[in-house]
């Protein structure tokens, strides 16, 4: 390749860019960035586990300490979850487990430019790049959450549906939720630190009308509503029956999730796009 | 050099900033609703508390050409080589760059203090556009660049600020771009790394590689470019030879330190006179004295007009007025003078006695003193005048003032004085070399 030919032009953004635009623009730049992205992830992956007692084995250790509390108020009574056909330990296990992927990968990618900071300012990586150099990390979350469901599993002698293989595939519209939301903060948190904070509270809040720790079957009628209209009720519903039975509860819901998920990234990447250019003034 | 191509085109480029980080924030706000909405930002114009960072900014660089900038520190030099980095995206105007760019400012960027100096390497090479076949490449002469032998698996939170440096640089200069960036770097390291840096850079400069460099060094920027731009307040006020934006880099910092001089003084004389002194008859004061007599005012005026200035040409002649009020008669007083330069206290002394001007007395009254310099050779700089009257019988000050004010000796055009900006005297001298 001559690279000598290539030009890089700098110039205000003087048209809005479309949908397709923002897409096509951000594949690019994520493919000439590929090298960046991998040693940037092997740097982060390396140094956070050097020089810790538990290394390795905290990844799994992680997960199932997470779960505790709500085993423990399950078990007390002061939890009422509804009729499970599952152990209530595995329930939470993969709610927890998915919902987890859904909020680190949007707080790993809304606080990717701020916490790559130094390297906005001072070199020319396409800034989606540095947004999502945090994503690596959470592909290794999902294979370790795996790794250890098929622990507990077996621990509850309850073999995992051959449909488990598509697992990844199915909680990846969650993933895809997650890094939408986190360009759109990426970019609006640089600007105005607080909205991420707000957006995260948001989202927590969200969980609780999400079938993550209890079924979320509501006798009130309006929240029940919320429920059902909720994408991440299927979001979370289709994996978890996949993984141990075999099918989808509701596959038009799950459909319509995946769908939203998609848009959501696509304006993620396009408002990222937009504003991004504002971002590292503001860093 | 001009049938080269050209590496960098900067045409019109500008970028403003909020002042305060509410404005900021505010703007910033608006700006991304704006764009998400599909309107055109404000860029063209300057809303309430914005100010341009730099403003019209056009120049062009050929491959193998090296383009110094310099400017005070404020005056847009750093958002000028962000913009030519892709980190800031210019409000007005365009930037080319061709070929792959070194950013010597992203020098160390991205380094893991857990990791090793090699693991690092690869960060920080793909940072500046290497492929991860290309640094295992370079790896070999990185290592032998930056002269870290078998230290390069150390951690580099156990290195030096020496060897993170040397590394930071080794990488960056050693992945040969097409365009280089630098902003303060080149004094890194002992004396033999700076000199293979320098040498590194020009033999970069020789194979074609286009090369920016922002330095406050002047020697730094006359070694290595061929050209320079100045700039000041945002805009490129002298784009003109190394020795030229030089000059006009020493006379600005020179203005700097007179303005930066009398605003400090004139804090210190609100501050006191909040406080309802008269003048203080003690030292350690800007001004004190017995009350015999005082000085209203200290001015500096040309020697050819005889009008105030607050700048002198190199080698030109000059008037020290002092406008002195007499309360009680002064018996064979002198009136003395020393001149601070921005490094040294007291580098000239000048003495109505030791100049052959005596008074056997001065009676109460109001006088206007003129000194004339009639030759004189600082060098270019800043410099700052005190004034005392001290009795001949005497060892105490009747009045002293110290910084009663400032002047600023301009760069010659005849002669480029670079050698040392902390010298203050030019002594004209012959040279005569001979082979025995």
């Amino acid at each position: 390749m001559d690279r000598s030919k290539t030009i890089r032009t700098y110039e205000p953004v003087g048209h809005a860019l479309g949908f397709v635009g923002s897409l096509r623009l951000a594949g690019t730049e994520l493919y000439l960035s590929r090298h960046v992205i991998w040693h940037l992830f092997v740097r982060d992956f390396v140094a956070q586990f050097r020089q810790k007692i538990l290394g390795y084995f905290w990844i799994v250790l992680g997960p199932l300490l997470g779960i505790i509390p709500f085993v423990f108020m399950h078990r007390t009574g002061i939890l009422n979850p509804g009729a499970m056909e599952i152990p209530y330990p595995v329930f939470v296990f993969i709610g927890m487990g998915i919902w987890g992927l859904l909020i680190s990968t949007f707080s790993t990618v809304s606080g990717g430019l701020l916490g790559n900071a130094d390297l906005v300012m001072r070199t020319n990586i396409p800034k989606i790049a540095l947004a999502i150099t945090g994503l690596a990390g959470i592909f290794y979350s999902l294979i370790v959450h795996v790794v250890v469901l098929l622990i507990v599993l077996t621990i509850y002698r309850l073999p995992p549906s051959p449909w488990a293989l598509l697992y990844p595939l199915v909680v990846l519209p969650m993933i895809l939720l997650g890094v939408g939301l986190g360009l759109m903060l990426a970019v609006v948190g640089a600007v105005a630190r607080d909205v991420t904070g707000m957006a995260t509270t948001a989202l927590g809040i969200l969980m609780y009308i999400s079938p993550v720790i209890y079924k979320a079957e509501f006798s009130h009628p309006l929240l029940q509503v919320l429920v059902t209209w909720n994408p991440m009720t299927y979001l979370v519903d289709a994996p978890r029956s996949l993984f141990i039975f075999g099918v989808i509860p509701d596959s038009l819901g799950f459909a319509l999730a995946s769908l939203f998920s998609v848009f959501m990234l696509a304006a993620g990447v396009h408002a990222f796009y937009l504003i991004k250019e504002r971002v590292a003034e503001r860093l | 050099m001009s049938g080269a191509a050209w590496a960098i085109k900067a045409e019109g480029l500008s970028k403003k900033f909020g002042l305060t980080l509410r404005q900021s924030m505010r703007y910033g706000l608006r700006d991304a609703t704006r764009r998400l909405v599909g309107k055109a930002t404000e860029s063209h114009e300057l809303r309430e508390g914005e100010f341009w960072a730099v403003k019209d900014a056009s120049f062009e660089l050929r491959e193998g050409e090296a383009l110094g900038i310099m400017g005070v520190n404020g005056c847009g030099k750093t958002t000028l080589l962000r913009m030519l980095n892709g980190v800031y995206s210019p409000d007005v105007g365009r930037a080319q760059l061709r070929g792959r760019v070194g950013a010597m400012i992203a020098a160390g960027a991205g380094f893991a203090p857990m990791l090793s100096g090699r693991e690092n390497v690869y960060v920080n090479g793909t940072l500046l556009g290497l492929t991860t076949r290309e640094i295992d490449d370079l790896m070999d002469e990185i290592i032998a660049f930056s002269e870290l032998g078998q230290f390069i698996d150390l951690p580099v939170k156990n290195y030096s600020s020496g060897m993170y440096v040397r590394l930071g640089f080794a990488i960056a200069a050693l992945s040969r771009p097409d365009v280089l960036l630098m902003d303060e770097v080149l004094a890194v390291g002992d004396l033999n790394f700076q000199k293979k840096c320098f040498d590194h850079i020009l033999q970069l400069k020789r194979e074609g590689t286009a090369i920016i460099l922002v330095s406050h060094a002047p020697g730094a920027i006359w070694a290595v470019c061929d050209r320079g731009l100045f700039m000041h307040q945002g805009r490129i006020e002298v784009d003109g030879s190394t020795e030229d934006i030089i000059r006009a880099y020493e006379d600005q910092n020179a203005r700097s330190a007179v303005r930066s001089d009398q605003q400090f003084n004139r804090a210190v004389d609100e501050h006191n006179s909040t406080e309802g002194k008269t003048l203080p008859n003690e030292y350690g004061h800007s001004r004190g004295g017995t009350g015999d007599a005082l000085a209203l005012s200290v001015r500096v005026l040309s020697a050819k007009t005889g009008q105030p200035v607050s700048e002198i040409e190199f080698d030109e002649p000059f008037v020290l007025e002092y406008h002195y009020r007499v309360d009680n008669e002064l018996i064979r007083p002198i009136f003395r003078a020393s001149i601070d330069a921005v490094h040294y206290r007291f580098i000239v002394s000048i003495d109505s006695h030791e100049q052959g001007f005596d008074w056997e007395s001065v009676s109460p009254g109001e006088y206007i003193l003129r000194q004339t310099i009639t030759s004189q050779s600082l060098r270019p700089g800043a410099y700052r005048i005190n004034t005392s009257i001290v009795p001949r019988g005497g060892g105490l000050h009747i009045f002293y003032w110290l910084g009663a004010a400032s002047f600023v000796i301009k760069h010659p055009t005849d002669r480029f004085l670079y050698s040392n900006d902390k010298a203050i005297v030019f002594l004209p001298c012959e040279f005569d070399l001979k082979r025995c």
